[in-house]
């Protein structure tokens, strides 16, 4: 079974773009939510990142990812508003509970961890976009000049993270087949076996990136490779899309608005001591380019080709 | 590098002279170092192993398991002793590079590795991006990197995969990128591992006569180790024969025939098998070449010549494949039974019915090969049966209860003692169905390969037996993986058993020689649907790739195995 927030090769704008790219507008989107606490701007970053996410063909990395941040949010909302005793409006006195001590709920307390939840849930769903439709050998080839070693790591890492996920699914299928006189297979066991295993898995893995060349300096540039009497190539085989203009200057458009929004006093949201929502012209005029930047990965329409 | 290059360029692809070799941590009757001999040293992986390989050579390695094939190859590519550590003396040069003192790194240019396992040979998430990390380690610029890619997937009839992800892929397919990534760099050797032992016959074939194409074409040297020689020999134009680290034999294919008659009958092929019993000279390395020689020597040979078979096919057998003297199963006694059932899974990239309507039974005391190419849905058939895979319609059942052995034996084996993995009465029992019961105290990881195989069915068996009655089915998935034919001889007297004691044996594989030699019957998938079923000589002499080497060469119903071809065979040898 396939993970949803796997890489999955699409024919779309975000799977095209370089990782740059991609990076600088999805990296926007989640930093709006990190910069603002107004719930109109963090819906509008969450709607920007789920439109952003279905436009790029990634709707079941979405779907789960916003199951899982919204069951974080009302988490972090219940935790908040029990550790948390500032805020006047008090909503409920569940007076003195065990290790927590005295317990009031207030109308800010919950507010405030609704933001946070938000803010986590935001987060999620702009990761599992990049995960879902960011190329990770484009994004480690990136990386191997300037941090070859990092790169390394990476690359086992994320190559022995499924290698692991089915050794774990065979193991525990192995498990059911025990017969039932044999000894159970237990989970000290299995994680015993299952560590062994990635230990082995990993020599091998590291065998073949040594086979690969892995171990040689770090690739030299092509372009310092010409200057030396190498062959040259056409320019247009470095490793550009025609999209990458587009979401690196929607991705600096949503982070230069917001950072100016802010100093402009955009975010007028207070949750203590009592909840104060301001909602100027200028919040609604950044959630709605927040929105609109989520229709970036959007495919524009083909020219009617006639045919003979 | 340049003087490397320049090195690599003038020298013969391949020099090993006087190589010997102990993996670290291997026990040492006296001394620390080795000796160059390499004489008495039981603990050494290599002996005294001195080879050549000029341009251009497809050399096959052949030998019994553990005999030292995959230690020669790694120590072609660099990573003996570099990465495995280890003792060493002797010299390695490949294309005129040392590689014990240089690595697998320096090496990559000039060699390339195929393992056996493509699952870990695999680094990447795209398949694009694994072929061409090679290129990209030594810096290439990309349109250079685009070109090879293009050009190897090319070769390799893979360019449609090249924009999927790897977990997507199917064992043949990720083998075939495996070799596109070795290939990439244009290497001047080529080594590979048994490469062929996950892949079903047709895919097994197609990969081996690819090499060749290379071979001819772009004047790769080949260097292939495999226990499934009627598969390769055809295409090798040398065999090295190792047996214990050494080198036994080095010759052509033909010799190397001659030689396995007299000192390893293990290393026959089933075609020089059935020229030795038949008393025909000389032995075949090949189907075309078996019948061209029949030809010539105007033997009773296939129908499409003129030459008719002397002598009758063996007695006829009844659908499920019984013979006289066959234990029968008492009527109604069902191991299994498959009825209109149907199977979805999800392959990664959507869901898909895998199996799609299957019926069959299977009979108490019944052996069946269940065959079909990779992906047509034995193994979820298999699983389905014992309670893994959810039918979506139809029923799939073992009344009697089955234990079902994956492909891989060791996940069954988790603790460091063989007792604590089957402690009691019971466990003890199942110890003895299968023959070891003297070993209760030793580490799992100390038996040898067969050993663990027969442990993990205990451990599948135990608490199943009903006293000494075994479970009605006992079902074994692709358990021949990377065993050479001694290992096979054992296992099948094991099924022999299982059988002889009542159980319905069923054994997922893409074997066929197995097949024709263990099943009474043999039931065919192709993608999720029962093609054929019936007795094993039906089904095994009736096509090209699910049929035997005998039946291929002869194409007569109902032959083959040496023996049966060798009945056909006129008496005299001659017409």
């Amino acid at each position: 079974m396939r993970s949803p927030f796997a890489y999955t090769p699409r024919s779309g704008p975000l799977q095209a773009a370089s990782p740059g790219a991609a990076v600088a507008y999805l990296g926007a989107l989640v930093a709006v939510a990190f910069l603002y606490s107004s719930p109109l701007v963090l819906a509008a970053a969450g709607v920007a990142a789920v439109l952003a996410g279905y436009l790029a063909g990634a709707g079941s990395a979405v779907r789960v990812a916003l199951r899982m941040g919204l069951t974080l949010a009302l988490l972090v909302v219940a935790v908040n508003a029990l550790v948390v005793d500032r805020g006047e409006t008090v909503l409920l006195r569940l007076g003195e509970l065990p290790l927590l001590g005295r317990v009031d709920i207030t109308a800010e307390a919950l507010a405030a961890g609704a933001v946070i939840g938000l803010r986590a849930a935001v987060t999620m769903v702009g990761f599992a976009v990049y995960s879902a439709c960011v190329d990770p050998d484009r994004v480690l080839r990136a990386l191997r000049p300037v941090a070859g070693r990092s790169a390394l790591t990476a690359t086992l890492i994320s190559r022995l993270v499924p290698v692991a996920a089915a050794d774990a699914a065979r193991l525990r299928d192995a498990g059911r087949l025990r017969g039932p006189a044999a000894a159970p297979l237990g989970r000290a066991a299995l994680a015993r076996r299952l560590l062994t295993g990635s230990l082995d898995r990993a020599v091998d893995v590291a065998a073949t990136l040594e086979l690969r060349g892995y171990a040689l300096e770090p690739p030299r540039r092509p372009r310092l490779m010409e200057s030396f009497g190498g062959p040259r190539y056409p320019k247009s085989f470095r490793e550009r899309s025609r999209y990458d203009r587009r979401f690196y200057a929607v991705g600096a458009l949503v982070l230069i608005a917001a950072i100016a929004g802010k100093l402009l006093g955009a975010d007028g949201v207070h949750a203590y001591p009592t909840i104060e929502v301001g909602v100027p012209p200028a919040t609604v005029a950044l959630s709605a380019l927040v929105v609109l930047s989520g229709l970036a990965p959007m495919r524009r329409k083909a020219p009617r080709t006639r045919h003979a | 590098m340049p003087e490397l290059a320049t090195r690599a360029r003038a020298a013969p692809v391949l020099a090993i002279d006087s190589l010997s070799y102990a993996y670290p941590h291997a026990s040492r009757p006296t001394s620390g170092m080795l000796s160059p001999q390499g004489g008495s040293n039981i603990d050494l992986v290599l002996r005294n192993v001195s080879l050549t390989l000029a341009e251009g050579e497809f050399a096959l390695v052949a030998g019994r398991s553990a005999c030292g094939k995959t230690t020669l190859l790694r120590a072609a590519c660099g990573l003996v002793p570099h990465f495995h550590g280890g003792e060493i003396v002797g010299s390695v040069h490949v294309a005129g590079i040392d590689a014990i003192a240089h690595g697998p790194g320096d090496l990559a240019a000039v060699v390339g590795y195929v393992a056996q396992d493509p699952e870990t040979q695999i680094v990447s998430t795209t398949v694009a991006a694994e072929i061409a990390l090679p290129l990209e380690m030594r810096g290439d610029p990309p349109a250079s990197r685009a070109r090879a890619v293009e050009e190897v997937a090319l070769a390799l009839a893979i360019p449609h995969l090249l924009s999927r992800t790897v977990d997507t892929l199917s064992g043949g397919e990720l083998q075939r990128v495996a070799l596109a990534a070795a290939l990439v760099t244009r290497p001047r050797l080529v080594l590979l591992d048994e490469p062929t032992s996950q892949l079903d016959p047709v895919a097994g074939d197609e990969l081996i006569w690819l090499l060749r194409r290379l071979n001819e074409e772009w004047g790769v040297t080949i260097l292939l180790a495999e226990h499934r020689l009627e598969r390769c020999l055809a295409a090798a134009d040398r065999v090295i024969a190792m047996d214990a680290g050494a080198i036994a034999f080095d010759g052509s294919p033909r010799d190397f025939l001659a030689w396995a008659q007299q000192a390893d009958t293990a290393l026959e092929t089933p075609a020089a098998r059935l020229f030795s019993l038949a008393d025909i000279d000389p032995l075949p390395t090949g189907v075309r070449d078996a019948r061209a020689i029949l030809r010539k020597e105007r033997v009773g040979g296939p129908p499409t010549e003129t030459c008719e078979p002397a002598r009758p096919a063996p007695p006829p057998s009844d659908r499920r494949g019984f013979r006289s003297g066959d234990p029968r199963p008492s009527p109604g006694a069902m191991a299994a039974e498959a009825r209109d059932l149907w199977v979805e899974l999800d392959d990664g990239v959507s869901r898909g019915d895998v199996l799609r309507g299957v019926a069959f039974k299977i009979a108490r005391g019944e052996r069946v090969a269940l065959m079909g190419r990779n992906g047509a849905g034995k193994s979820t058939l298999l699983r389905a049966l014992a309670g893994l895979a959810e039918p979506a319609r139809g029923k799939a059942k073992a009344p009697g209860g089955i234990a079902l052995l994956t492909q891989n034996p060791s996940d069954y084996l988790v603790r460091e003692r063989i007792g604590d993995e089957l402690p009691g009465d019971a466990g003890l029992a199942a110890l003895q169905i299968v023959g070891l019961e003297n070993v209760v105290d030793a580490d799992p990881r100390d038996l040898s390969g067969g050993e663990r195989q027969r442990l993990a069915l205990a451990i599948a068996l135990a608490g199943r037996m009903d006293g000494d009655e075994l479970p009605g089915l006992v079902a074994l998935d692709e358990p021949t993986r990377g065993m050479d034919r001694a290992r096979k001889r054992d296992l099948e007297e094991m099924i022999e058993g299982l059988a002889a004691s009542g159980a319905g044996v069923v054994v997922a594989t893409h074997d066929v020689e197995f097949a024709a030699v263990f099943a009474q019957r043999v039931v065919l998938l192709g993608d999720g649907v029962v093609i054929a079923d019936g007795a094993a000589a039906e089904i095994l002499s009736g096509g090209w790739y699910f049929a035997t080497e005998v039946a291929r060469i002869l194409d007569l119903p109902g032959v083959i195995t040496a023996e049966q071809g060798a009945a056909s065979l006129d008496p005299e040898g001659r017409r």
